[in-house]
């Protein structure tokens, strides 16, 4: 229920800090932007055999190489495939490696950063360092050769990309926890006797919460580029399934005859990628309430 | 600062065990045999076991971890189960076109993103101010291989201009310094355009934030120069995180290339992964993921030592 305008009978309700985020947010045009674009290219992959105007599998000889028109908007490639129905059926691969690289992050990367942070330490000192050693491992690199060596399916590039990802998601919460654990109602917690668990579960994350939000909008857009760059480079989605790297990988043969076969999945990725970004931008904005106070006063002092 | 150093120069070797230890795990664990990818499936067993017995295969995983590990610190990597070259020759091969192609990119990063920072913090709001928001947000999202596309597509086929291949070939070396840089500047703007993006933004922050500090103000009231107030007094100051930034991102650029080095046929250091990932040639596998690691941790401690250099309020 929204507390927006209370009826002058109804008491006064503080509204909850999500809900004042929640109407903070569309304030960031472009976030907003972000966000109904990201929309509807997640609806378009979702609902892709309903949305793509042609089998994205079926070859067509007759039809190759076709440039934009009317019956193909973004072209045909190289077997007559519909490059546009290809994009709608490719963001399935990758928004769901983006998702599910996120979730694997966040599964991964929030307990170790918490522990880390919160019990400092030998704890501490020995997760960082195997984070230190993660890191040091170029990110696409360490990507390329664990699904080359676990073999090109879509779990295993998941895999690659999440265990690339989560070591710098327990270092961003690691860093976050440590701000906050000196925290009066985290001593105050404490002196009340609560374990360390309830202290970790119900007061430090409740309060790292936005910066791993945000943190989650780029392990999503580097999950994309990442899963794009494998399937590229051969080691991600095999054909004929699409995939906008692979596709991209495909179309270099023909980039002076047929340019949009690459330039419609590049485009897609820029697109998405700008979206998430956006998005995170606008987010890292609602979910800071020092934020608002700072762009009001400048709204403010500037209007 | 020289304790400073010294510690951080011990952590090196640990952080490579840990690192070597790992890439020997991940190769151990995953499936796929080296040998019968070499010798094919009709290969009788002797010589099967006689090549697993010649690299050490045969013994088990703690031993062949020590072993490879004892020839490591004596400077032996092994040899190429694949190429049957010792690990170090194809490093020597390797190593420095990836140098080259890193410097290329670095070379085209700091020659965009010096000049453009400084020009957006000077003129906020002005359309060059908004250019460079245009620019960095865009280089954040585009992948280095679509870029490098859009660019082969317009200066080498449309345009004629520029060609597509040739970095580390004979002739690039031995011509002039033309024919030598030619080759490099596709590849260098898509390869560096990231590191562009993560600068320019950085050094038009750190700008904006030098040039509202009061001794700005003095050293313009006592009567210098725009240019010198600007470049002596504002830029050097600007540009303390701005190198460490670089040599942070310099460290990155040889892992990054694998995309680019693909497109281009670059015979680099990513490509020999790739290949030796494909063929489980597990010596090249370690050997090289050792050196690009080393490569990193070197750059990171130089950007700490550039850190304190540049800035004598820092104290290690």
């Amino acid at each position: 229920m929204s507390t927006a305008s209370p009826s002058p009978a109804a008491p006064y309700r503080i509204p909850s800090s999500l809900a004042l985020a929640a109407r903070q947010f569309p304030r960031h045009r472009l976030a907003l932007v972000g966000f109904v674009c990201l929309l509807a290219i997640c609806l378009a992959a979702a609902l892709a055999p309903w949305v793509a105007p042609y089998d994205p599998v079926q070859i067509k000889l007759g039809s190759k190489l076709k440039p934009p028109s009317w019956e193909h908007w973004l072209g045909t490639d190289h077997f007559g495939r519909d490059v546009f129905s290809r994009l709608i059926w490719g963001g399935r691969t990758s928004l769901s490696v983006g998702a599910l690289v996120v979730a694997f992050a966040f599964t991964i990367g929030v307990p170790l950063g918490l522990a880390s942070g919160y019990f400092g330490g030998r704890v501490d000192n020995l997760l960082m360092r195997l984070v230190d050693a993660f890191l040091t491992f170029p990110p696409l690199l360490l990507a390329v050769a664990l699904v080359g060596l676990l073999g090109p399916d879509i779990q295993n590039v998941m895999l690659a990309i999440g265990l690339v990802q989560a070591p710098i998601l327990a270092r961003v919460v690691r860093g976050s926890t440590l701000a906050v654990r000196e925290d009066v109602y985290v001593t105050a917690a404490r002196a009340l006797g609560a374990r360390p668990t309830r202290i970790v579960l119900s007061h430090i994350l409740r309060n790292v919460m936005s910066p791993i939000v945000v943190q989650l909008t780029v392990v999503f857009a580097a999950a994309v580029i990442a899963e794009a760059s494998l399937s590229f480079l051969g080691f991600g989605t095999q054909p004929p399934q699409p995939s906008w790297g692979r596709d991209m990988s495909e179309a270099r043969r023909f980039l002076a005859d047929a340019p949009w076969m690459f330039m419609a999945p590049t485009g897609i990725i820029m697109l998405c990628v700008l979206s998430i970004n956006f998005l995170g931008d606008g987010l890292r904005d609602a979910l800071d309430p020092r934020a608002w106070r700072t762009r009001r006063r400048l709204a403010d002092g500037e209007g | 600062m020289g304790r400073y150093i010294a510690r951080r120069l011990i952590q090196v070797p640990l952080v490579l065990v840990v690192v070597s230890l790992m890439t020997f795990l991940i190769t151990r664990a995953t499936p796929g045999d080296p040998v019968q990818i070499m010798l094919g499936m009709q290969t009788s067993k002797e010589a099967a076991e006689a090549m697993r017995k010649e690299f050490n295969l045969d013994r088990s995983l703690p031993e062949q971890y020590v072993l490879w590990l004892g020839k490591v610190v004596s400077g032996d990597l092994g040899r190429s189960i694949r190429l049957n070259d010792p690990v170090t020759t194809l490093l020597a091969e390797r190593l420095p076109v990836s140098l080259q192609l890193a410097a290329a990119g670095m070379a085209f990063a700091l020659l965009v993103s010096i000049p453009l920072g400084v020009a957006a913090a000077l003129r906020r709001n002005s359309w060059i101010d908004y250019l460079c928001t245009g620019y960095t947000v865009a280089g954040f999202a585009i992948p280095n291989f679509g870029l490098a596309l859009i660019l082969i597509y317009v200066f080498s086929i449309r345009l004629d201009w520029l060609p597509i291949t040739g970095i580390g070939t004979a002739e690039q070396l031995s011509g002039g310094v033309w024919t030598y840089v030619k080759p490099f500047i596709i590849p260098a703007i898509a390869l560096g355009t990231l590191q562009t993006a993560i600068l320019t933004r950085l050094l038009r922050s750190s700008m904006i934030d030098v040039l509202s500090q009061d001794y700005m103000r003095t050293a313009r009231a006592k009567g210098l120069m725009p240019a010198t107030v600007v470049v002596v007094h504002a830029l050097k100051n600007a540009m303390i995180p701005f190198v460490t930034m670089a040599a942070i991102q310099f460290g990155y650029m040889i892992g990054i290339q694998v995309t680019i080095e693909y497109i281009f046929a670059v015979p680099g250091m990513g490509s020999a992964v790739l290949n030796a990932v494909v063929n489980r040639d597990f010596p090249v596998i370690q050997g090289f993921t050792l050196v690009i690691a080393a490569f990193f941790l070197f750059a990171n401690i130089l950007a700490d030592l550039l850190y304190a250099l540049l800035d004598p309020r820092i104290r290690y």
